[in-house]
């Protein structure tokens, strides 16, 4: 299955190219979200839509950062409306056979597969979808 | 294709120059005796002049020419109206149009005259109680030296031209040529793009036109979706200036089933190949029988309108229309092969084979589909010449939209269903319109319907749903395709704010002529907006449907009877909207049933039938629909609600007081309220009704609730037709900006708030008598801001039943602001506090708040 | 056999327009009126395929004309030349019997368009 490939730092991660709307560079300023979680880099107007921005890197609690942040994958279908922030990114490849990732379970990571040589961890639309909804629950 | 105007220049500068002089001397003869025959004349010169230079592309001439039209127009009828004043204005007008066809002479811009254009207009608007209606003029430039090579206006240029247009539509999408077409036309552009891609009903779109390009006319096998991308996008493409897509569409669709005709049009025999492929991505258009233009055999293909949409779109197999709505549209002649599957398509429909035998049927009642072509201009007169050809033929029986409304161009999509009873049949029916332009001949059928007579295979369920969609007038459309529309709109819109901007900031001198221009942009896309609304409108029973069912489980589950009686539900709203109720109405039903009616025992007890009854009645009025949904159960308690809410600190004691029942019954609505264990009979009202209302308001809607003991609970749904708009104060704190609703502002003042006193911790705004809890707004967002000492402004903001009136402190006052509302989509909607968003004319997306939720969340 | 046109309109430059683009198309201008009566005239005189026919004109009005057109020749095409806002007009010119209409400002491409499909071609 075709993939977008797309790096958050130096990690590379792929999301099924029919879950990708498109990919944006980042409006100059975004429109703050207010009592927003710190995930949430803000809202901006693509096109007339109100997209929500956030930011890959906390949505996947990776460890903090100074990241040049360059890019914006939006996600397709019912999650429209929102959009990943990430590095850059690659490109578009055929990723085939995802294994299980190792460590936690994340809802958001189907696996990892293997990609020139270099690892691709695969990413879940819907796992990804639930990440962002459960960083708005309050009971967690 | 594009003729050369700069040829007919000498002779619009000589002729318009003429008319002038005519209509100066007819004005002067005026304030000697006002004659019919002289206002006449008036008229003629002018309407003259504004013909001769829309046709040249002179905008400011054909502008003034037409609004002095309008004028002698208006005074036609009374003559006495001409004063002197009147008389003066129009002098001057022909003095303007003077100078300015001499400086189109000596080879300058005329400059538009904004001035008088707007003294003229008022004075139509004074006459007549309208405006005057907008000038329309074509695009040319005759004042530049013109290019050879697209200025040749030959058939077989134009051919070429259309080829090229047409890869680029594949390559791209037929939005994109469209719109390219539009920007050198001016006017069919628009219109054939949403013509051809826009119209999932799937209008049909042919293999040629006049300028040549060819749709392949995909029809695969007997789904019949099939997709033709020449079509339309390549005519449009054709040139700088050429823009041709009306007559691409117009004569292309009607050439259905005019053996040899659809490449006849362009005269170019080199045209006649299928230039069009489809898009790379448009995975369904497999080139069928009928493609490659073979002359019209089978000259309409479907033009999927997925070729509107986005790149990205089309690379999705599912993103191209589906069969359902394309068959409907498929006709083959009758010389076509039975054994093609071209014809076991048709067959499938309503084989037409079987025209000769049908044409001398007893039973001579005819229902004849139509369509006008979506880029023809004045569509009524178009609509009423179809009715005159067709009322020749023999009896009208039924006619929609009615005449009256056809004639005044009110014709939904361009839909026209005609019942006749004649003895013409099939053949003479197309017969009498083929010869009409801009109209596509959807369906022809027997009112009573005959099996095909050719043994084909069976048709599919597909087809059946296309016929049935051919005769209910439905038009199938993608929700994403209407998102994409109103989201495109929206843009338009945006593009449009910010043009306006950009011209605040012109010299005085050249702004006249963007504003005029941003003006026609902003009426158009306001009305496109419209458009686009009301192809978003969506019965209710889409999702009331659900209902009964819903209302069968939950009362077995509870062990009661229910009746359910729905009515109203034809009524349509806003497709956004409606989205948003399914699960409120759910929501609000199941709190009818769970705890609005009695057990039966409780009921036989009260002497009501064992049987409770639920209605939910949908009305219209005026701008409004409203939805009750109200249960003949046990009611609401206002004073067990209001202890509730009080016991959790909700509301004062002192406002409990004073609330009246239908505010206590909102009380119902603030989270948590009746979730509080004693309350058994009102237990679970409170579960959801937070978010019942607040999903209501979000759409710009209101939720009242009454009730009384023992008889039953009425909830009122408030909710406007589409998607609303709101007025807005725009408040700054820090670097952001937010948007309150005006609805609910009481006030505004400026204190400081050092002098104010405190209690506790929160200072106190006096009003009126009392004093109110001033919220800093950057503490209750979390917004940074470091609001500089001093004078501040303050806002005072209606609270609900629990909060009250509270004072919010700002930094800065932005002024008001009419917006559009949009929903908040995942997860913003999880958030507390915030009712909506939208986009103002600068781009910056701002959030509209709910303050009451804000205090309390 | 290329068809024979008659253009009727006031305007020189409009007959000079449509004209050409006629000639563009493949048809043969075998004759031109300036005013409703002399259109008349012209019909009867030169039998033409079809008329084109300005609504406002001097003398007599292109209404008044396609009437007395059609009384004469109840199979004559008669294309009315209208401009936006004269809906009502149009209108009566087909209760008159005109066969079809073009808008102002023309082009072309639709002119020949509509004409081509009156006349049976496209």
């Amino acid at each position: 299955m075709r993939h977008v490939i797309f790096r958050v730092e130096k990690e590379r991660y792929g999301l099924p190219l029919s879950a990708v709307r498109e990919v944006v560079v980042p409006p100059e300023r975004y429109t703050r979200v207010p009592r927003a979680p710190s995930a949430i880099t803000g809202v901006m107007n693509l096109r007339g839509r109100v997209v929500t921005v956030v930011e890959l890197r906390q949505l996947l609690h990776l460890p903090e950062g100074p990241t040049p942040l360059c890019r914006v994958v939006l996600l397709d279908r019912g999650r429209r409306d929102l959009g990943l922030l990430v590095t850059d990114v690659d490109g578009i490849e055929a990723v085939e056979r995802v294994s299980a990732a190792p460590g936690k379970v994340m809802p958001a990571v189907r696996g990892v597969a293997r990609l020139g040589g270099l690892g691709v961890t695969v990413l879940d639309p819907e796992g990804l979808d639930a990440a962002v909804v459960a960083l708005f629950t309050p009971s967690k | 294709m594009t003729m050369d105007m700069s040829r007919y220049l000498g002779l619009f500068i000589s002729e318009a120059t003429e008319h002038l002089e005519a209509l100066g001397r007819d004005l002067v003869e005026l304030e000697r005796e006002a004659t019919a025959s002289t206002v006449d004349s008036m008229f003629r010169h002018a309407h003259s002049v504004k013909g001769m230079a829309s046709s040249m592309g002179f905008e400011p001439i054909a502008m003034l020419a037409h609004r002095v039209e309008d004028l002698v127009d208006a005074v036609r009828g009374d003559r006495k109206l001409l004063d002197r004043d009147l008389v003066d204005l129009l002098l001057s007008a022909a003095d303007t149009l003077t100078a300015q066809v001499r400086a189109v002479a000596s080879s300058r811009e005329p400059e538009q005259a904004e001035p008088l254009l707007q003294q003229l207009s008022a004075r139509v608007r004074a006459l007549t109680g309208h405006a005057p209606a907008v000038t329309r003029v074509a695009h040319v430039t005759v004042l530049k030296p013109a290019e050879a090579s697209s200025e040749a206006g030959s058939a077989t240029g134009d051919g070429t031209a259309g080829g090229v247009g047409a890869s680029d539509a594949a390559g791209t999408s037929g939005g994109a040529a469209g719109a390219s077409g539009d920007t050198a036309s001016g006017s069919g552009g628009t219109a054939s793009a949403s013509g051809s891609g826009g119209t999932p009903a799937g209008s049909s779109a042919s293999g040629s036109a006049a300028s040549g390009s060819t749709g392949s006319g995909g029809t695969a096998g007997a789904s019949a979706s099939g997709s033709g991308s020449g079509g339309a996008a390549g005519t449009s493409g054709s040139g700088p200036s050429a823009g041709a897509s009306g007559t691409a569409d117009a004569s292309g669709l009607v050439a259905s089933g005019a053996p040899g005709s659809a490449a006849g049009t362009s005269g170019s025999g080199t045209s006649g190949s299928a230039s069009g492929t489809p898009g790379p991505d448009s995975g369904a258009g497999r080139d069928g029988p009928g493609a490659s233009g073979a002359a019209g055999s089978t000259a309409l293909a479907v033009l999927p309108p997925a070729s509107l949409m986005p790149p990205r779109e089309l690379s999705s197999p599912d993103a191209l229309y589906g069969a359902p709505t394309g068959q409907s549209l498929v006709r083959v002649p009758a010389e076509v092969d039975p054994g093609s599957p071209v014809a076991a398509l048709a067959a499938g429909l309503k084989a037409v084979t079987n025209v000769g035998v049908d044409g001398r049927a007893a039973a001579p009642r005819w229902s004849v589909r139509l369509r006008i072509s979506p880029t023809c201009q004045v569509p009524g007169v178009r609509a009423f010449l179809v009715h005159k050809r067709l009322s020749t033929l023999g009896t009208l029986v039924d006619l929609r939209p009615p005449l009256e409304e056809l004639k005044a161009g009110r014709i939904p999509d361009g839909f026209i269903q005609v019942d006749l009873e004649t003895a013409v049949g099939e053949a003479g029916i197309q017969t009498a319109l083929r010869n009409v332009a801009e109209v596509e001949v959807v369906s022809v059928s027997q009112a009573v319907p005959e099996p095909p007579i050719i043994a084909v295979p069976p048709p599919t369920s597909d087809s059946a749903r296309a016929t049935a969609d051919a005769s209910s007038r439905t038009v199938r459309v993608r929700t994403e395709l209407l998102d994409y529309f109103l989201d495109t709109v929206g843009e338009l819109m945006l593009a449009t704010a910010r043009l306006r901007e950009v011209g605040k900031e012109l010299p005085e001198n050249t702004r006249p002529a963007l504003e005029e221009g941003v003006y026609r942009l902003h009426t158009l896309v306001k009305d496109l907006h419209d458009k686009v609304m009301s192809a978003r409108m969506t019965p209710l029973s889409l999702i009331t449907d659900r209902l009964p069912r819903a209302a069968r489980d939950l009362a077995r589950r509870k062990e009661r009877e229910v009746e359910l009686v729905i009515t109203g539900a034809e009524i349509e709203l806003d497709r956004a909207i409606l989205d948003e109720l399914a699960d409120p109405l759910l929501h609000l039903l199941r709190n009818c049933i769970d705890h609005g009616l009695e057990a039966p025992e409780e009921r036989l007890a009260a002497k009501k039938s064992v049987r409770g009854r639920v209605l939910v009645t949908v009305r219209r009025a005026r701008d409004r629909v409203i939805i009750d949904i109200e249960d003949d159960g046990r009611g609401m308690d206002p004073v067990r609600l209001k202890a509730s809410a009080l016991k959790r600190g909700l509301i004062t004691e002192e406002a409990a007081a004073r609330m009246a029942d239908r505010d206590a019954f909102l009380l119902s609505c603030l989270p948590g309220v009746s979730t509080a264990k004693e309350l058994t009979d009102i237990s679970g009202r409170g579960v959801g009704m937070d978010a019942v209302k607040r999903v209501v308001e979000s759409v710009g809607g209101t939720l009242e609730i009454d009730s009384e003991r023992g008889r039953g609970t009425v909830f009122t749904l408030r909710l406007p037709l589409t998607v609303a708009v709101v007025h807005l104060l725009l408040v700054q704190v820090g670097e952001e900006v937010f948007g309150l609703p005006i609805a609910k502002v009481v006030g505004a003042t400026e204190a400081d708030p050092e002098t104010l006193s405190r209690s506790r911790e929160t200072a106190l705004l006096p009003h009126g008598n009392g004093l109110l809890p001033v919220h800093p707004l950057e503490v209750l967002l979390g917004v940074p801001a470091s609001p500089r000492p001093g004078f501040r402004p303050f806002v005072v903001m209606e609270g609900d039943a629990g909060t009250g009136k509270v004072a919010l402190a700002v930094d800065r006052l932005l002024g008001q602001e009419e917006v559009v509302l949009k929903p908040l989509s995942r997860p913003l909607d999880l958030l507390p506090g915030l009712s909506g968003v939208t986009i103002l004319g600068n781009g910056r997306p701002v959030f509209i708040l709910d303050v009451p939720r804000l205090l309390t969340a | 056999m290329a068809k024979r046109v008659l253009v009727v309109d006031d305007a020189i430059f409009m007959r000079n327009m449509i004209k050409d683009i006629f000639a563009s198309g493949g048809f043969e201008v075998v004759g031109e009126a300036a005013n409703g009566l002399e259109a008349v005239e012209k019909f009867k005189e030169l039998k033409p395929d079809l008329t084109t026919m300005d609504i406002v004109m001097p003398f007599k009005s292109g209404i008044e004309a396609t009437r007395e057109i059609i009384k004469a020749d109840s199979s004559a095409v008669v294309i009315m030349c209208s401009a936006l806002g004269q809906e009502s007009l149009v209108m009566e010119a087909i209760e008159a019997g005109a066969s079809d209409f073009i808008v102002k400002p023309f082009r072309a491409e639709d002119v020949l368009a509509v004409v081509k499909k009156v006349l049976g071609e496209a």
